[in-house]
């Protein structure tokens, strides 16, 4: 075992004698490098001298023109033609032809130039087209099986609130106004004590042509005091008196209300309020509704495929 | 030592084996560059037939029976490939699926011309793409809530009799009264004589000729969840040779198609 060890080491030794004294010969030298320039000045000729990407001269089978290597097919110029014309193709006049075709390629060079100003970027018009025609692609394969009863009764359930009938109201909005407004020279406090006189009188019964003028009332919004559907009145309204309108019961009265323009104290005359409505009659509102939902999953799970695939870096300090 | 016989193991080559060789090499040689010549002809003539049945107006393909045959060739495996799935090695459609027949004599969309074929190829039908066929599509009456039951049978009933099958008569009366009113519209897809309308992909009632189906089950379903027929476009996945190509032989085969016989076709539905 030993023998073998000793006779190894030697050998090993031998080895890396003839390897120290292991010399190139002077010609060989040289001639490795100038090989490797040669082939390096060789593969940069080719890449400097090399024609630039192939040009069509020609249009190719399928398409009618060329624009700046850009194709206009044949099948959507002879699709253009017959919708323009208003008849068949082949019933079309050459000159009725060329018309298309010189609109065509207008339309074209009009595309290549927003493209040269940067239009997807710059204008919101043409973003807008582009991201709804994507989010359409998205959706098209989802849109193609109809919902399963099933599923639409489910999707009912978990939105019940969506589904009810439009309250009406005919409410009359009156307002002490204070300050400098519409000359009224009475200070906030002053209007709202009034105003919850006033309302103690209407609750106990007075007539409102009484205290409207009796207070120096104002009714803010004499054209809308008919029955309105409740969306109209919160228009009409705004959102807070809208918010403690819809809580009133026909013949109700609001306690005052303090806005920027005065007191307002709001009658509430007839009330209707929305009513849940059954699956059979939310039907087609739920089978709307459903299809929208369905076309929102498909473009979510598009955008979430777009950005797994994109780099997008945020500047410091900030966070999606 | 031992030494071969040369005489017998090695026999000497005379002029003749020599000339015989020769020739043998020549013949190879020629026979090489025949296959080389012939196989560069062949191709040189498939691109230019490829290239004129392109350059052709779809319309005009059908007049040359040499640009048809040659359509022919390379749509056969293309359709195998990826129009057999749905619409059926033999063409016949799939009622499952709604994909129709072509051999109805009967065009779902457009009139069935080349030219028609190839845009539905190469854009499809609600496929998503800007420029697929995408008018309408049938409404889902009853998932919708719009028709009840009863009003669905009816409705079964007067198609049944548009087709020309047996019929409960009171029901179909009622039936054709929904159809032509306003608030269902029917005529409106189908046109007031249930005729169809290419454009929007509506079919003709009184062929009976049904892609989904014509027993009053399927009629139902049809009525009750709607239809909503895709194909995919194969723009950018084919390319246009392809594409005419495979409109070319689809138009063919459709034009070429027998009638059906009646028992076939109730069979069939």
């Amino acid at each position: 075992m030993l023998q073998k060890v000793t006779q190894r080491i030697s050998l090993t030794r031998r080895l890396w004698r003839q390897l120290a004294h292991w010399s190139v010969p002077p010609q060989r030298g040289l001639a490795l490098p100038l090989a490797g320039m040669a082939l390096g000045l060789a593969l940069a000729g080719i890449g400097i001298f090399r024609e630039a990407p192939h040009q069509l001269t020609s249009v190719p089978p399928g398409y009618v023109a060329l624009v700046n290597q850009q194709g206009i097919l044949t099948s959507d110029f002879i699709s253009q033609v017959a919708t323009e014309a208003e008849e068949p193709f082949d019933q079309t006049t050459p000159a009725q032809r060329a018309q298309v075709l010189d609109e065509m390629i207008d339309k074209e060079l009009l595309v290549q130039r927003a493209l040269v100003l940067d239009l997807p970027e710059t204008t919101t018009e043409v973003r807008t087209v582009m991201a709804d025609a994507v989010n359409a692609q998205a959706g098209a394969p989802l849109l193609a099986e109809e919902p399963t009863e099933a599923q639409l009764r489910a999707y009912y359930n978990a939105h019940l609130d969506r589904y009810s009938t439009q309250g009406t109201m005919t409410v009359i909005n009156l307002v002490l106004h204070v300050g400098g407004y519409q000359n009224a020279d009475q200070t906030i406090g002053q209007a709202e004590a009034d105003a919850v006189e006033a309302v103690y009188q209407l609750r106990s019964g007075s007539p409102i042509d009484y205290i409207e003028e009796h207070f120096g009332f104002v009714d803010a919004s004499p054209q809308y005091d008919t029955q309105q559907l409740d969306f109209a009145a919160r228009l009409h309204l705004g959102p807070q008196l809208y918010r403690i309108a819809s809580t009133l019961g026909s013949g109700e009265f609001s306690d005052p209300i303090v806005q920027s323009d005065g007191v307002h104290v709001l009658v509430m005359r007839q009330r209707q309020p929305p009513a849940a409505e059954d699956f059979a009659s939310a039907r087609a509102q739920v089978y709307t509704d459903f299809r929208l939902a369905e076309s929102d999953v498909a473009v979510q799970q598009n955008l979430k495929l777009l950005r797994s695939r994109a780099q997008i870096l945020l500047a410091p300090g900030l966070s999606e | 030592m031992w030494q071969p016989d040369r005489e017998h193991s090695d026999p000497p080559r005379g002029a003749s084996g020599r000339r015989r060789g020769w020739l043998v090499g020549l013949v190879l040689l020629v026979v090489a560059v025949l296959a080389v010549s012939l196989t560069l002809r062949h191709e040189r003539a498939q691109a230019a037939l490829a290239r004129a049945l392109l350059q052709t107006y779809p319309q005009d393909v059908t007049a040359h029976p040499v640009l048809v045959r040659f359509a022919q060739a390379q749509a056969r495996p293309l359709y195998a490939k990826y129009c057999a799935a749905c619409h059926g090695a033999d063409m016949r459609g799939n009622l499952v699926l709604g994909a129709p027949s072509f051999l109805e004599h009967d065009w779902l969309w457009g009139d069935g011309t080349v030219f028609q074929i190839e845009r539905i190829v190469m854009y499809g039908i609600r496929s998503g793409n800007p420029k697929a066929l995408n008018v309408t599509d049938m409404p889902a009456f009853g998932l919708m809530g719009r028709l009840t039951d009863g009003q669905i049978r009816e409705l079964v009933q007067y198609v049944m009799k548009l087709s020309h099958r047996p019929y409960d008569a009171e029901a179909a009366n009622a039936g054709d009264m929904l159809f032509h009113e306003d608030r269902v519209n029917c005529y409106d897809c189908h046109g007031p004589y249930a005729r169809g309308d290419p454009d929007y992909g509506a079919p003709n009632l009184t062929l009976d000729v049904f892609y989904n189906g014509g027993d009053a089950q399927s009629i139902y379903d049809s009525i009750y969840y709607g239809r909503h027929r895709m194909m995919p476009a194969w723009d950018g996945k084919l390319s246009l040779e392809q594409i005419r190509a495979l409109a070319v032989y689809i138009h063919e085969a459709a034009k070429d198609a027998p009638p059906r016989p009646a028992g076939e076709l109730a069979a069939l539905n």
